[in-house]
């Protein structure tokens, strides 16, 4: 279903977009943003917490000073700790999110208090690495696999190759969102620009199971970043949240699976 | 006109008294009598023969050579004699078994005597019924404008008239008229042919006067095709936003919104089908092209009692008929499509046909960059055939179809548009007229995923109806209007399909409805001042299976499921819809008029999307889960004629409130849904406004300037807080200048001017970052507006014949859409890359964040060409 029409072709030949100067009605919100996602993987998992900023490609005010927990079940409780102080990255000491838990998370923050809840669904195995040449670089191919709603994080490295300019970052991280739902925005969301990397880059891959409450979540916000500014926009709202009010974010538990695989010479 | 029946029932009364004196024959045998111009003394001779009655009467008193046509079918002998005493001015009388006849008193003449004048206003050339068109005597001060059959009846007192019969664009006719007994009479207009014939949108300012149908304007096809359009493709829809009141969503699109209501609300109909998306290349054209077109009737509301289901607007089309008197072919060629017609006489004077197509020719431009592009285009066809069966009956068949097909490899899009309608047109009496109509209308859209193996998304709404409409012209100050309607339709709100099978393999439920309408429309004028128009729509919503349907809590969560046996009726709604309009005539140039209605919509269009392009929509009934949607409006009118007619001033101011209006849940989960109801929200709406209207029609400058102010909020109780916000019609000014002007008896230039305040939408108040995301945050609702949208088109037309009497006539229009290239926002986004000029991309690498603001306009300066031709 998840197809690219052709029919794009026919708006798009008359469509121009273009860069305007259209001043934003900028608001002061008393939100807190909230983005943590805990996993099976047995380490420190963090809870960032930020405030909302008033520009496009805006650096948010770090949430300092709150006090957050997150409980599993009603068995174990984690306190977190903001390392380094000031940063809004709560650290929990090594754990893993276990499947069947419920996880619940408690921030209090500046008089206020926030909650919220959510537990992992497995996840399924990752299909092989596609990618293919072009113009002597390399691009993935995204494909989407199995039934079950998923992301897969993709990291990738070329800091040891040739290609690396030391002027130049050399990495690059792109996420594939694979919601596995039906919506006429995504089906003709606007293109997404070209990234490439040498061969002999290497590529880690994440891939993320992804709870109802958190595929909700993630389709809102796709709506409102990577699926907007195709031709069959939504009405703009704001994204879902499993917060309770005052928060905007998703506290989300899920199972990952990863694999590392190096770029290799394709014909 | 009462006190005519009254007169009628006294002079009955008396000639049943006066027969009843004397001794009677045996009366009581049943006769029929067919008789078509012969004489009065023919006619009493066959009643003799039939009846054994002799008939005795002065021939210098009574003119028996008259030829008359007499029609009884088994009526009793004293019934006969009675009807023959009123038809015929006579007294009759019992002598020794002898009729005796002699002229009735002058008394009871002026007291009984009463015909009526009826039949058809047509177009002299081509035979086509002209609807609207007025027949008037002036020395009664009494008219009336024939219906959407072409159809009028007069009634009024035997006597010598002279008829004014006029339509507009056409030459006023008046002929004299000696009224002995009730005629059938059609009448043939001839169009004004003059190098200043066009009219623009109009209601003929007479007319208008007249005219008790509050917010109804007419549009001539011709208006249509001289104004300058997009491509060169002349578009009844796009020609809309001249109209006050009528606001378009933008470039590109068909959707349109009428005082404030929304894009699903306005009722399209050709020749009584309603035609669901009137779209084509997802909107960049409409469906509706003027050239099969006699008739286009637009409502703003106030619509009459025989037209419903919706609350905004009709858009009432009638196809042509079919010339009846002679072949002719025509077309239009241009860079989008190629259009060509053919219409003529099957039998002159008796039958006609007509056929047009419209195709694309774009297909072969696209393979050109895409090889894997096997269909590509969209077409219409629109057909017609009629057949007069005698002077009281005609009927009529006609069809359109329409299609879109985009298909690319194993993937395509394909929408479809089909209706057609059977009409049978019967004169039941002189007053009494019949149109019996049975249609049907689908519309299908299917999005293939796998062409090979025929796995598709598809929605579809279908309908039938049968309906009976009467109009009963009691007199020309008193017409009745009434019918009844049955109609039955079928949705799938999208389902998943495989193959060659219908069965869907998905799991949302189909819905079925039968409805039943029942209205009246009664229009009386009480004085020379004040004239009425009262109507009631009774309508019967009721649902059958085979369906299922949740139950929501309150949290719109499902907590069960309904199922329903095939034709199993599960839930009714019962609407009624009272309308009314009251007329003032301050004189013979000006006239106040105010109007009330109240409007039902049982079908409701399911998206949340905001794009201008239609996109895999659906639509669902009304049903337990949503309940009718309803509106009730006010409207007050000031109309004006100046400058001899040949200006018109209208200023309309309305008010509207909606009830049961549908939004959605934010980012609201629609499509393969099976508990998609759950998404939907409810609640009111209100809009409210002032329109001006200023006409010219005549002259070489001819044209429109129409401004609006009104405004548009919704209020609902899960949205936005609960507080109010704007409508996405909410778009307060509106201007338009739509001018042309006859340069030379070749040259003829046009412009159209338009002007709309900016379409509110939601602009962040602020963001935050999400996994690299970075995720808007939105305040109230549609707080923000796109910037104000304007532009201007402009044509010339350059007819290339000789003479002007020639056979082929044809002609080259040059146009140019967007003059200055204003580039009008369609959306604006704050998540894209620059990459370069006019390219624009969602940034890949999460670690780099250069977003911009960007807006996506369409068209700038576009010209083009069309070369037009007809042949008769």
């Amino acid at each position: 279903m998840k197809t690219k029409i052709l029919i794009f072709v026919i708006v798009v030949c008359a469509a121009c977009e273009e860069r305007i100067d259209a001043p934003l009605q900028i608001r002061n919100t008393n939100l807190v943003v909230v983005e943590g996602v805990l996993t099976n993987e047995n380490k420190a998992h963090s809870i960032k917490l930020t405030l909302p900023y008033q520009t496009i490609n805006g650096q948010a005010a770090a949430a300092s000073g709150a006090t957050v927990k997150i409980y599993e079940g009603t068995l174990n409780n984690y306190p977190l700790i903001e390392t380094p102080v000031g940063s809004g990255e709560y650290h929990t000491p090594p754990f893993s999110a276990v499947f069947g838990s419920i996880y619940t998370l408690l921030i209090q923050y500046q008089g206020n208090q926030y909650l919220a809840q959510d537990s992992s669904i497995p996840v399924e195995p990752l299909s092989t690495l596609d990618y293919q040449k072009v113009n002597d670089r390399y691009k993935l191919v995204f494909n989407a696999s199995g039934d079950l709603a998923n992301y897969i994080d993709y990291s990738i490295y070329w800091q040891t190759t040739p290609e690396c300019l030391p002027a130049n970052p050399c990495e690059g991280r792109l996420v594939f969102y694979d919601l596995k739902t039906i919506d006429v925005n995504e089906i003709f969301k606007p293109a997404k620009e070209d990234f490439s990397f040498p061969v002999n880059s290497v590529v880690i891959r994440k891939k993320y199971s992804v709870s109802p409450a958190y595929r909700a979540f993630l389709r809102s916000v796709l709506s409102e970043t990577e699926w907007r500014g195709g031709l069959f926009d939504v009405d703009r709202a704001n994204a879902t949240t499993n917060l309770s009010a005052g928060a905007v974010g998703f506290f989300a538990v899920t199972t990952v699976l990863t694999d590392t695989t190096a770029i290799v010479e394709k014909p | 006109m009462r006190c005519g029946f009254r007169r009628l029932l006294f002079a009955t009364i008396l000639l049943f008294i006066s027969s009843s004196l004397y001794s009677q024959p045996n009366l009581d045998k049943k006769i029929t009598l067919q008789l078509n111009d012969v004489t009065l003394a023919q006619v009493l001779a066959q009643l003799s023969v039939k009846s054994g009655v002799q008939f005795s009467y002065n021939p210098k008193k009574i003119d028996a050579n008259r030829t008359v046509s007499f029609q009884v079918t088994e009526k009793t002998t004293s019934e006969i004699l009675a009807y023959l005493a009123e038809r015929f001015e006579l007294n009759y009388s019992f002598v020794e078994g002898q009729v005796i006849l002699k002229p009735a008193k002058r008394v009871e003449i002026q007291v009984t005597q009463v015909v009526t004048l009826s039949g058809y206003i047509k177009d002299a050339a081509t035979g086509e019924a002209l609807i609207g068109a007025t027949i008037y005597i002036k020395s009664l001060n009494a008219g009336v404008a024939s219906n959407t059959s072409g159809f009028y009846s007069l009634t009024i007192p035997l006597g010598d008239y002279e008829l004014a019969t006029s339509f507009i664009g056409y030459k006023a006719a008046t002929k004299q008229i000696g009224l002995q007994t009730s005629i059938l009479e059609n009448i043939l207009l001839s169009e004004d042919t003059p190098v200043l014939k066009e009219v623009v949108v109009t209601a003929s300012n007479d007319d208008a006067m007249a005219e008790a149908q509050l917010n109804k304007t007419t549009v001539r096809p011709h208006t249509v095709e001289a104004r300058p359009a997009l491509f060169g493709e002349a578009d009844v829809l796009k020609s809309l936003e001249n109209i006050p009141g009528f606001k378009l969503h933008s470039d590109g699109s068909t959707f349109y919104y009428v005082r404030g209501g929304q894009r699903d609300q306005n009722l399209l109909l050709i020749d009584d089908s309603p035609i669901y998306n009137p779209s084509h290349m997802l909107g960049i054209f409409s469906t509706v092209i003027p050239d099969a077109v006699t008739d286009i009737s637009i409502y703003k509301g106030d619509m009459p009692a025989s037209l419903g289901g919706r609350l905004s607007s009709v858009l009432d089309i009638h196809t042509k008929k079919g010339n009846d008197q002679h072949t002719q072919v025509w077309g239009n060629v241009g860079f989008i499509s190629t259009k060509l017609g053919v219409e003529g006489p099957i039998t002159k004077n008796k039958s006609s046909f007509l056929l047009s197509g419209r195709f694309s020719r774009l297909k072969w431009l696209f393979q050109q960059a895409d090889a894997s592009i096997n269909k590509f285009g969209f077409h219409d066809l629109t057909g017609k055939i009629n057949f007069k069966l005698n002077a009281k009956n005609r009927v009529f068949f006609s069809f359109y179809s329409g299609s879109d097909n985009y298909f690319s490899g194993n993937n395509g899009i394909n929408w479809q548009n089909n209706a057609a309608t059977f009409r049978w047109n019967h004169i039941l009496t002189e007053r009494l007229f019949l149109n019996t109509t049975l249609s049907a209308s689908a519309y299908e859209y299917s999005l293939f995923t796998d062409v090979a193996n025929q796995v598709r998304w598809n929605s579809r709404i279908a309908n039938a109806n049968l309906k009976a409409d009467f109009s009963y012209f009691i007199n020309p100050a008193n017409e009745f209007d009434f019918g009844v309607s049955l109609n039955g339709y079928n949705f799938n709100p999208g389902n998943l399909q495989q193959g060659n099978s219908n069965i869907p393999i998905s799991n949302v439920s189909m819905r079925n409805v039968v409805e039943g309408v029942l209205y009246a429309n009664h229009k009386i004028v009480l004085t020379k001042k004040w004239s009425f128009n009262t109507g009631l729509r009774l309508s019967s919503w009721t649902n059958t299976g085979e369906a299922f349907e949740f139950v929501f809590d309150v949290n719109h969560k499902p907590v069960d499921t309904l199922y329903f046996t095939q034709g199993q009726a599960y839930h009714t709604y019962v609407k009624a819809e009272p309308r009314v309009t009251i007329q003032y005539l301050i004189d013979t140039q000006s006239s106040v008029k105010a109007s009330y209605a109240r409007n039902t919509q049982n079908v409701h269009l399911i998206s949340n999307s905001i794009s201008p392009f239609t996109s895999l929509d659906v639509w669902l009934p009304s049903s337990i889960n949503i309940k009718p949607q309803l509106a009730d409006q006010a409207s007050l009118g000031y109309y004006r004629s100046l400058s001899g007619n040949h200006i018109s001033l209208a200023v309309e101011v309305f008010y509207k409130q909606m009830y049961n209006q549908i939004d959605y849940e934010t980012h609201a989960e629609n499509f393969l849904n099976p508990t998609f109801e759950s998404e939907l929200r409810f609640g009111k709406a209100r809009a409210y406004g002032i329109e001006w209207l200023l006409k010219k029609e005549e002259g070489r400058l001819r044209g429109l300037v129409g401004y609006s102010y009104a405004r548009a909020k919704r209020t609902f109780a899960d949205l936005n807080d609960g507080k109010s916000f704007n409508a996405f019609s909410d778009r307060p000014h509106q201007a338009n200048i739509m001018l042309s002007y006859n340069l030379t008896s070749k040259w003829e230039v046009g412009i159209n001017w338009n002007y709309l305040t900016g379409a509110p939408f939601s602009s962040p108040v602020s963001f935050y970052s999400f996994n690299g995301l970075e995720v808007p945050l939105y305040g109230q609702k549609n707080n923000d507006r796109l910037p104000n949208y304007h532009r201007l088109d402009t044509s010339a037309t350059l007819k290339l014949n000789k003479r002007s009497e020639s056979n082929y006539q044809h002609s080259l229009t040059f146009s140019i859409y967007n003059l200055y290239g204003r580039k009008n926002a369609v959306f604006i986004n704050y998540n894209k890359n620059q990459l370069g000029d006019r390219d624009f991309k969602i940034p890949s690498n999460l670690l780099v964040s250069e977003r911009t603001v960007s807006q996506i306009f369409l068209f700038q300066f576009t010209p083009a060409i069309s070369y037009i031709f007809k042949w008769k």
